[in-house]
């Protein structure tokens, strides 16, 4: 029998790993299944292209049989059916297969790498197995966005991203299919109801009104779901309403694809039909009607020039997937359901061909297959080059990979040149896109040996890496990339209108390519003599159905086959199609169908265990169904009413304003919730609403988001967001923007676009009104709370200019008290009100424990004679040490003195790194800091180095850990952390003879403390003990800092956005965010202890410090100097040495062998030395070491 | 032997001097390049990214400094699997008298200057002598790094200046990394790896000096292979 490859839709599945390693370890758990274990090993290689497997098995194991084709990494969201599939019984008791008519649309989360994927099928929204290849990858470039914003959907409310309900509160959840559907509507030119189309096509016009009367249904739960998510929710209603939500955005979906069809067949159709009549006439094939290939063509043209590599690649692939479908459904029966995609297609040949070929041989020397792989290998070696460039490589390798990209690039070319030839039509975009290539490919030669130019002229030692050639020599690649897949995009194109073409497995040059587009015959690959009935004959019957009967062969070693009823079941299912013996994937269904418990429980033993239960609670949602009301009327003014609440920001501000505007305020606000309430009473005026919605001008799509929150988007995107209407921006969200906007916008350009939004909301009456207030509340709390002087004023103007006349205009009351404002601001030099910086730190005081004002402060400890001492210091009678004082009472001062500066940062000398500016930086509170950390390090030092006796360093060693114990509870963690190092300086720790003295006690309890600001794993531990920390309390700013230069340094300020045109790049919110986030965290300990101030124990610490500074930069080295001078070294070291060398004897004899080895040299002091560093690091938390100290010395 | 080792490594340098983008994530190299050419990326943006780059090689969207795990990373060196965990102290550079505890965990170094500016190159010095104080060692390993190597036009520091710091330190190995490019920056680390594990080695067969870098032909360090033994063994007594 002559091996066939089966008519299977190219459907591209990820492989993902989970598969493979269960699949691997199948010979484990069952020895009789090994065969298959190793088949499938096997073939996962080459079977991206088309799962299920095909079980001939001979056919399978040929190794000419493996295609050389790259796996690609497509993973298809969307499923289509074009076949029924109606199993009789589930294929096995475990698993649940889900039934399907042709058309569904299903949502696809995962595909095994048999075929068999774990879909949801949106009509019902059951979830079961379905077989990929009855279905094919839906991804029509009008429903992108729609799609892709039900995946999001299912993702936060199935995927468990551990949202918060807040989360969904938001009513951003409801942006994406709202845009979506937009989109949907827009591309198809039926966004308004006074569309031409939407006029002339009574089928249109009833399915839109459907679609948006569905949305303004999934808007409504939507919230409900707040108005039930802000109460106390029972887990279950919570989950009953997600639920029905979700069901809802599926018939969206669903409608969005109706829609499309018929838009298709009515307008699409026509379209093309007339494109044809004009265009080309010499084709003749009449019935061949036209494809809407070129509709959709038409679509995407805006976006087709100067299109980025993938983005064309994605086109070619909609473009490819569309002209599948219609190959197919024009051969199934029309009448079968109600599927409007029966558009006959020109693009057939290529199809045919494409699948014809007996062998994957020939079907390399395809063209379509050819300009595949070698654009693939292009890809690859193109992206190494550049990636690999990146890091600097030997001048011989960078030659090899130039070469490599050179070759490979010639090789795309010349599959290009091959297809360009075989054009009857010349296509000039072909022609053109070629040249450019070439273009940049000789670009790219050129570039490349520049660089190399230096490697001949210089001796090979300063041959270095040249950045800017290098540069170069990646942009020139880059452009080359580009440049190909405009290439590429153009010649499927062609190819998809010639037909496709046989390539010459060495040189492209054949000449019988008759290519005319519509012919459904063996010409297409005229050079395969055996290829030439076959596709004839696939062309003029059915398609086959996919799935087959299993090869009997094959069937024993397919693990899980007890069940018999599943080949039978299966085998009277197909019976009554006319199918050809093709492989199929059938004998690994059973596979498949114990994949689910497989994965759960890792072995076939449980396949008996039960039926597994997927579908998703639909039934719960059915009960729950219509019984959304009209709640959401309440939700604007609840809105605002929260945003008073929730955003700290405008929390003092918004209550300070609202009675000064008075009525007219609250009625504006009102206005309008009023007014959506009431439309929600019918269904027209429900669709009058979601009409607005749709119509609304928004700049949404500009937004990133991931996981429900924005991680990006342009300014004026972003500022939408900030005033949006229906929801409230989180609180972070507004203090993230008030503290960060002067990083990626001027104060002007904040000021100009909150001034735009401000405008072209008017074009959307009904929001215009709550969102021209919070316009107006962003000035005000800007020029309120947030305005700096130093970078601000410039926007000044432009904001009085904006109250006098447009604001005025629109809202008197806000405008006279915006222009009030800015001419306080204008002649008052600081905050107009007492600065709440960002309150997000702020707010969360209410975590601290709550001390009554009346509670009395905690007395001094200090007696009459500690207070005597310090008059006597005063007059300069007395000299006094800290062993004068209670521990605690010096912590305590310390603290009241370090709380003080620390309380006063100021959020903006967190940014940008302001606090390592070498000169002029205004970060003066942080530097305070860093300096009162250090001058308190050196005065614990200093304290104990300038004492000649080391039974009284001793004692002051002990006294600083009580002092930093007793920061410990205080949680000042800055000190201790100041203090712990100081004591850890070698030149404090080199003191042995001091250690010796130190008692054990206090060598633990420093070792303790040492153990919490302890550095490695990231400060892990002082991490854990900050987490929920209840203020008051003393971070070590340190880690702060750390964290914020690294967020800075670590994230682009700019992330790209792809568009239908390409990608823009918009703001990297999120790196923002992320610096808020961390500023806030140190914000929320900037709350003053309640202590008492001791102004001469302050006055003397002070003094202390800056004694200890004046000696400056010098410090250090005086210090160890001093060390040298209290300890001398000569005698502990030899001292160390005896002590390392015997341990080191002790310990091992190779050590002492190896030692006599290298006795040519004298022994290395350096590193004995170090060896005893290293144990005396630890010696004296262990009681028996510095005993051996002493006996040593 | 331990079968897997752990080192801890060290960054130093004066602030703004790019270390931070060594260690931490890498902005990718594909991505990245493909960003910048489209004028995404302006080409100075990126002040500085030099620790974030190296434990992470792949392109992350999001890079979260707070977690534990951003400082740590699996790197291997002659096929031994080592990790290491990087102790970067970008933006604390003020806090001097931490700098200590921060050395003191370190077993390498990695000394980072920018070649537009000679002063950060003569802050090293200082950081060296505290190093070898607390190691107590001259030969404690060390790398110097002349980061920002994509700023040619702007290069304030001569390569013979480098070099000749190089020398003066017992020839410690100089590089001229980009961390914007992710040029060198591998290299650097897995050099220091090697001087670590070489060290290790020592420790327990006493053989105390290989020569202590062998790697592969890299223009920017240029070692002189002449080293004196003996001079690198001669002790040394700091006052």
């Amino acid at each position: 029998m002559e091996p066939m490859r089966p008519n299977i839709p190219p459907l591209k599945i990820v492989k993902s790993n989970s598969n493979i390693s269960v699949l691997t370890t199948l010979p484990d758990q069952d020895d009789s299944n090994h065969t298959t274990a190793r088949f499938y090993s096997h073939t996962l290689s080459q079977s991206e292209m088309t799962p299920p497997l095909t079980p001939q098995v001979t056919m399978q194991l040929e190794p000419n049989m493996e295609p050389s084709e790259a796996p690609r990494a497509v993973f298809h969201n969307y499923l289509r059916a074009f076949y029924p599939f109606h199993p009789a019984g589930d294929v096995s008791p475990s698993t649940v297969t889900l039934p399907l008519d042709q058309g569904d649309i299903i949502l696809v989360h995962s595909v095994h790498t048999n075929g068999w994927a774990d879909g949801t099928l949106l009509d019902s929204g059951n979830r079961g197995w379905l077989p990929t290849n009855y279905c094919e990858a839906y991804d029509q470039l009008p429903m992108r966005p729609l799609l892709k914003a039900l995946t999001d959907f299912w993702d936060i409310i199935r995927g468990g991203c551990g949202s918060s309900l807040k989360d969904f509160g938001n009513q951003d959840l409801m942006r994406g299919p709202i845009a979506g559907v937009r989109f949907l509507l827009e591309k198809s030119e039926c966004l308004t109801r006074e569309a031409a189309l939407i006029k002339k096509y009574d089928g249109l016009r009833r399915i839109r009104k459907a679609l948006l009367s569905d949305l303004s249904s999934l808007v409504k739960s939507a919230k409900k779901f707040q108005d039930v998510a802000n109460g106390t929710p029972a887990e279950d209603e919570v989950e009953a309403i997600l639920d029905e939500m979700l069901l809802k955005a599926f018939k969206i979906v669903t409608r969005g694809v109706r829609f499309l069809d018929v838009w298709n067949e009515e307008v699409g159709l026509g379209r093309t039909i007339a494109e044809l009549e004009t265009a080309a006439p010499q084709y003749d094939m009449p019935p061949t009607p036209a494809s809407e290939t070129f509709t959709l063509a038409d679509i995407a043209s805006t976006s087709d020039t100067g299109t980025e590599r993938t983005e064309s690649r994605q086109i070619s692939h909609s473009r490819m997937d569309l002209s599948r479908a219609s190959v197919r459904t024009e051969m199934l029966d029309h009448s079968s359901r109600r599927m409007s995609v029966s558009t006959k297609r020109i693009s057939v040949s290529h199809r045919i061909s494409y699948s014809g070929p007996s062998s994957a041989i020939c079907a390399q020397n395809l063209a379509s297959e050819r300009l595949r792989t070698t654009y693939d290998a292009f890809l690859g070696v193109l992206g190494s080059f550049i990636g690999l460039h990146m890091q600097s490589r030997s001048s011989t390798e960078l030659v090899v990979t130039t070469q490599q990209a050179v070759q490979s690039c010639r090789a795309l070319l010349n599959v290009v040149e091959a297809v360009s030839e075989h054009d009857t039509q010349r296509s000039v975009f072909l022609e053109e896109a070629r040249e450019s290539m070439c273009e940049k490919l000789s670009e790219l030669v050129q570039a490349a040996r520049d660089v190399f130019r230096p490697a001949n002229t210089h001796d090979d030692d300063e041959l270095v890496f040249m950045p800017d050639e290098g540069k170069r020599l990646v942009d020139a690649a880059t452009d080359c990339v580009r440049a190909a897949g405009n290439c590429l995009a153009k010649a499927r194109l062609v190819l998809e209108q010639i037909g496709d073409i046989e390539l010459d497995p060495e040189e492209a040059e054949t000449s019988t390519n008759q290519g005319v587009p519509g012919i459904v015959t063996s010409q297409a690959s005229p050079d395969v003599p055996t290829d030439q009935e076959k596709p004839q004959e696939l062309s003029r019957r059915l398609p086959p159905p996919p799935l087959t009967i299993p090869n009997a062969t094959y069937s024993p070693s397919t693990p899980g086959l007890t069940d018999a009823t599943t080949p039978s079941s299966f085998q009277s299912h197909l019976a009554s199609s006319t199918s050809p013996a093709l492989p199929s994937a059938l004998s690994s269904l059973p596979n498949s169908a114990v994949l689910p418990t497989q994965l759960e429980q890792g072995s076939f033993s449980s396949y008996d265990s039960g039926h597994r239960e997927s579908h998703p609670k639909s039934d719960i949602s059915e009960s729950f169904g219509r019984g959304v009301t009209s709640t959401g009327s309440s939700f604007t003014y609840h809105s605002h009413t929260r945003d008073s609440e929730m955003s700290g920001l405008s929390q003092t501000s918004t209550r300070a304003t609202s009675p000064d505007i008075g009525g007219s305020f609250h009625g504006s606000f009102q206005g309008p919730s009023l007014k959506e309430s009431v439309s929600h009473s019918t269904l027209a005026e429900e669709n009058e609403e979601t009409e607005a919605h749709l119509l609304e001008k928004t700049y949404a799509h500009e937004l990133v988001y991931k996981e429900g929150h924005v991680m990006g988007g342009s300014l004026r995107a972003l500022i939408e967001k900030l005033t949006a209407h229906q929801s409230t921006p989180d609180a972070l969200f507004v203090s993230t923007f008030y503290l960060t906007f002067r990083l990626f916008a001027t104060p002007l350009e904040f000021a100009e676009a909150l001034a735009e939004r401000f405008e072209y909301i008017g074009e959307t009456p009904h929001a215009a009104g709550p969102v021209r207030l919070r316009v107006y509340n962003v000035f005000k709390g800007w020029l309120e709370s947030h305005w700096r002087h130093d970078r601000d004023d410039s926007a000044l103007e432009f904001i009085m200019t904006f109250a006098k006349t447009r604001l005025m205009t629109d809202l008197p009351t806000a405008g006279k008290r915006l222009l009030d404002l800015a001419d306080k601001v204008s002649a008052v030099h600081g905050p107009v009100v007492p600065r709440l910086v960002s309150s997000m730190g702020k707010t969360n005081t209410a975590i601290a424990q709550y001390v009554h004002p009346d509670t009395p402060l905690p007395a001094p400890i200090l007696g009459k004679k500690e207070a005597n001492l310090l008059k006597q210091w005063k007059t300069g009678e007395a000299s006094i040490t800290i062993l004068d004082f209670d521990p605690m009472e010096l912590a305590r001062q310390l603290t009241i003195k370090e709380s003080r500066i620390f309380c006063s940062i100021l959020p903006e000398e967190l940014l940008d790194t302001e606090w390592t500016r070498k000169s002029g930086s205004l970060a003066v509170n942080v530097r305070a800091m860093s300096t009162l950390s250090t001058d308190l390090a050196h005065l614990v030092a200093d304290s104990i180095l300038y004492l000649e006796e080391p039974k009284k360093r001793a004692a002051t060693i002990k006294h600083w850990v009580k002092i930093a114990s007793k920061c410990l509870e205080l949680n000042n963690y800055d000190s201790l952390m100041a203090i712990i190092c100081s004591l850890n300086l070698s030149m404090i720790s080199r003191l042995k003879r001091t250690w010796d003295i130190v008692s054990q006690k206090t060598k633990t309890t420093l070792e303790q403390l040492r153990s919490i600001v302890d550095v490695s794993r990231n400060y892990a531990v002082l991490r854990q003990r900050l987490q929920n920390h209840v203020p008051p309390c003393l971070p070590f700013v340190g880690t702060y800092l750390t964290d914020l230069t690294f967020v800075d340094h670590g994230n682009q300020s700019l992330r790209s956005l792809p568009t239908d045109d390409g990608e823009m790049a918009v703001i990297n919110f999120d790196k923002h965010m992320k610096t808020a986030r961390i500023i806030s965290e140190l914000q929320r300990f900037q709350i003053p202890y309640r202590l008492t101030e001791v102004p001469e124990l302050q006055t003397w610490m002070q003094n202390e410090l800056v004694r200890v500074r004046s000696n400056g930069e010098l410090t250090a080295q005086t210090f160890y100097r001093r060390s040298l001078v209290l300890e001398p070294r000569e005698p502990s070291r030899s001292g160390g040495n005896l002590q390392a060398l015997a341990q080191a004897q002790a310990q091992s004899q190779t050590q002492a062998g190896s030692q006599s080895q290298s006795e040519s040299s004298p022994p290395n002091p350096s590193i004995l030395e170090n060896a005893k560093d290293k144990f005396d690091f630890l010696s004296w938390t262990n009681p028996s070491k510095p005993k051996s100290v002493v006996t040593n010395g | 032997m331990r079968p897997q080792r752990e080192y801890h490594i060290v960054v130093l340098g004066a602030g703004g001097v790019g270390k931070s983008c060594l260690t931490g994530i890498h902005p990718s190299v594909f991505p990245a390049a493909l960003l910048r050419m489209k004028g995404i990326l302006r080409p100075n943006s990126d002040t500085d990214q030099f620790t974030a780059q190296f434990v992470q090689n792949v392109w992350i969207e999001s890079y979260d400094p707070t977690i534990e795990d951003s400082y740590r990373k699996q790197i291997e060196v002659d096929g031994r699997q080592c990790i290491l965990e990087i102790l970067d102290t970008a933006g604390t550079e003020q806090f001097t008298a931490m700098r200590e505890l921060y050395m003191k965990q370190g077993q390498g170094f990695l000394l980072v200057f920018s070649i537009t500016s000679m002063s950060s190159l003569n802050e090293l010095s200082e950081l060296r002598e505290q190093i070898i104080r607390i190691k107590d060692d001259e030969k404690v390993p060390l790398v110097i790094v002349g980061n920002k190597s994509d700023l040619e036009e702007d290069r304030a520091v001569p390569r013979a200046r480098a070099f000749g710091l190089s020398q003066n330190w017992g020839n410690a190995p100089y590089y001229e990394t980009s961390a914007r490019r992710r040029a060198n920056v591998n290299e650097v680390f897995v050099d220091l790896c090697r001087q670590i594990i070489r060290k290790d080695l020592q420790g327990s067969s006493g053989n105390s000096d290989n020569s202590r870098k062998r790697e592969g032909p890299n223009r920017s360090d240029r070692k002189k292979d002449n080293r004196t033994q003996g001079r690198r063994r001669s002790p040394c007594v700091i006052l």
